[in-house]
């Protein structure tokens, strides 16, 4: 049945984790997220979830001090597809193997901006014609333009390798300096992706969208966001995550290739409703998803190594659980997933998997049912430990009411398996105690060296 | 068929980069990851008959010195194979394990192999003439099965001097 099981993983594993593009869209990513949580602390510090500290800090710095921290959270938040497109550009230059990086990420980052709207039209009261002013607008850079921009980053890095593996390149004698060798080997293929945008650009301004990015948000980013705000789709996405775990497949690595951007558009999604004024309905967000499915890292295995710490009775546990237990609370179970062992390990199979289950349906109807308030759209570091992430990522108490439920329901989920896995180390343990061979008194103390 | 496990102190579920500097340590029977091997060593007849461990700091701090007590342990556990392994990614235990696999070859009769993942390139290089290093996907890649399945063959046809060793060897190893 594993072996099966395995055989069917094992290609989707290989097809979604070697894909270039999939790999690029998830690493650029990857590379927004530390940005994201300096804007969400920024965020978080503005809206701070106590009235008190919003008064001391009124009464320290003067009304709108908040004001000057939306400076930051706005360029996190409201220029996530800016930043996307040149992060994912860049990955995708190295997914081609192309040793300018740095000038493909520009080249997709030009390429966007050429397809984005340079005008933006403002309604004047009284005015019979909308007035217009040159820039852009951070509608078009932020949460609408995500799918745009991993499109973009993908397609214009894909022309400007092409032409430099057709060698469509200005050639300069020996001796230029590599620096300048290397802009002007850009120059060509520059232009012609550049060229193919502008052209883009001018067609959709001739359709009914007007806007590429109107057209790819109503057929492509719309459709695929609306799978992430259905009631199963975290629990799609926990399940298969700690499935390929089993088996020794980093989970996350491989479904993350498909889930992160509609993770990160309901993350976004909700820090714009709120900013607008309006209900956040995004459940599933990176918050929700990070602090709420998944305590002490991948299979929730925190409530495991509480119980191995406290309750093991074979040194094998006790010791494991003991040293385990402070990376445990920062989320990162790396020494369990190998030294207890979890890959591969049958027993542990069903507990590892039907933990971060268990906990996303109860986040799911705890946030339905009212119990919690909806995830905000902040990005915090995944090492936050539980009860402080449930708080900062809600807004609320019950945030880190409902995590310490979780925890208990984890604990009951692994108490059986657990129990079994206790028992079977300390049969071997007293085993090895009571049989005696010349295998017992091994130590390095008295060995003989030659 | 008694095989003898040579791990660092993650593997061996003696704590991960929490407990770096653990010393030499020797422990009857499988333990840590050897869970993850026994099924397989369950169809080729062998038995864990003692793991040996130490952190990877400690190897580091002490190379000369784990070198040669791990081969002076290994003669005197005399297993029939000694697998040293598997690192996975694990840049100080895959030096450790390549330089234990070499040092048990050259100085005693006892079969030997290392095993790690093609990110320990620079120990690849260096050793793969000295001792048999066995391909095995990195931490969370695809194929970790199949690996030890691969592993087991070739124990088998080592122990057993299979004329098949030779294309086996050119399969499975660097």
């Amino acid at each position: 049945m594993m072996q099966k099981l395995e055989k069917i993983l094992m290609p989707i594993a290989n097809v979604l984790s070697r894909n270039k593009i999939l790999s690029a869209i998830r690493d650029g990513f990857l590379v927004t997220v530390p940005i994201t949580i300096v804007g969400s602390i920024f965020l978080l510090i503005s809206n701070f979830p106590m009235q008190g500290f919003l008064d001391m800090m009124t009464a320290i710095f003067g009304a709108g001090w908040d004001a000057y921290l939306g400076r930051v959270s706005a360029i996190a938040f409201d220029c996530v597809a800016l930043l996307g497109v040149l992060s994912i550009g860049y990955c995708y230059a190295r997914e081609k193997g192309l040793e300018n990086r740095i000038g493909g990420a520009v080249v997709a980052l030009v390429c966007f901006l050429i397809i984005t709207p340079q005008k933006t039209f403002v309604e004047v009261e009284g005015a019979a014609e909308a007035a217009s002013f040159s820039g852009f607008q951070f509608t078009f850079l932020g949460t609408a333009g995500m799918f745009l921009a991993m499109i973009t980053a993908i397609l214009s890095v894909e022309i400007y390798a092409w032409a430099i593996r057709k060698k469509l390149i200005i050639r300069l004698p020996d001796g230029v300096p590599p620096m300048v060798m290397e802009s002007f080997a850009s120059l060509v293929p520059s232009a012609i992706a550049m060229t193919v945008f502008f052209a883009v650009g001018i067609i959709f301004d001739h359709t009914s969208f007007e806007y590429v990015h109107y057209f790819i948000y109503q057929v492509l980013q719309a459709p695929l966001v609306g799978l992430g705000k259905l009631s199963g789709f975290e629990v799609i996405y926990q399940f298969l995550s700690t499935l390929f775990w089993f088996f020794g497949i980093n989970g996350p690595a491989v479904t993350n290739t498909i889930f992160s951007p509609i993770h990160k558009v309901l993350t976004v999604e909700n820090y714009e409703a709120a900013q607008a004024g309006l209900e956040m309905t995004n459940i599933f967000t990176a918050g929700f998803s990070d602090f709420f499915c998944n305590f002490g890292g991948g299979g929730s295995t925190l409530g495991l190594v509480i119980m191995m710490a406290f309750l093991g009775k074979s040194n094998r546990m006790k010791t494991l659980g003991r040293l385990s237990l402070p990376a445990g609370i920062f989320g990162i179970n790396e020494p369990l997933i190998f030294g207890l062992p979890i890959v591969l390990n049958p027993l542990m199979a069903v507990p590892f998997i039907l933990a971060p289950v268990a906990n996303t349906i109860i986040g799911y109807v705890a946030t339905v049912t009212g119990i919690m308030p909806i995830t905000l759209g902040v990005q915090l570091p995944w090492t936050c430990p539980i009860v402080f992430s449930g708080f900062l990522v809600t807004g609320s108490v019950m945030g880190s009411v409902v995590q310490i439920v979780m925890l208990a329901v984890d604990i009951l989920i692994y108490y059986p398996f657990f129990k079994l896995l206790d028992k079977r180390y300390l049969e071997e343990e007293s085993a090895a105690s009571g049989e005696t061979d010349e295998l017992d008194d091994l130590s390095f103390d008295d060995l003989e060296l030659d | 068929m008694k095989v003898v496990l040579i791990f660092d102190q993650g593997l061996a579920g003696a704590g991960g980069k929490s407990n770096p500097n653990v010393g030499l340590t020797a422990v009857k029977g499988g333990i840590g990851s050897a869970l993850m091997l026994e099924p397989h060593f369950e169809k080729i007849g062998a038995q864990v008959a003692a793991t040996l461990y130490c952190g990877n700091e400690y190897f580091r701090d002490n190379e000369e010195e784990v070198v040669k007590k791990m081969t002076a342990m290994v003669k005197k556990v005399k297993p029939d194979f000694v697998l040293c392994g598997p690192c996975f990614n694990y840049l100080d235990y895959g030096k450790m394990a390549a330089m234990i696999s070499t040092s048990i070859l050259e100085s005693t009769d006892i079969k030997s192999c290392a095993m790690m993942s093609v990110e320990n390139a620079d120990t690849i290089a260096a050793y793969k003439d000295k001792t048999p290093i066995l391909k095995m996907p990195k931490k969370g890649g695809t194929g970790l099965n199949d690996s030890f399945a691969d592993l087991c063959e070739f124990i088998q046809c080592t122990v057993k001097q299979s004329e098949e060793l030779e294309n086996v060897r050119t399969r499975v190893c660097y």
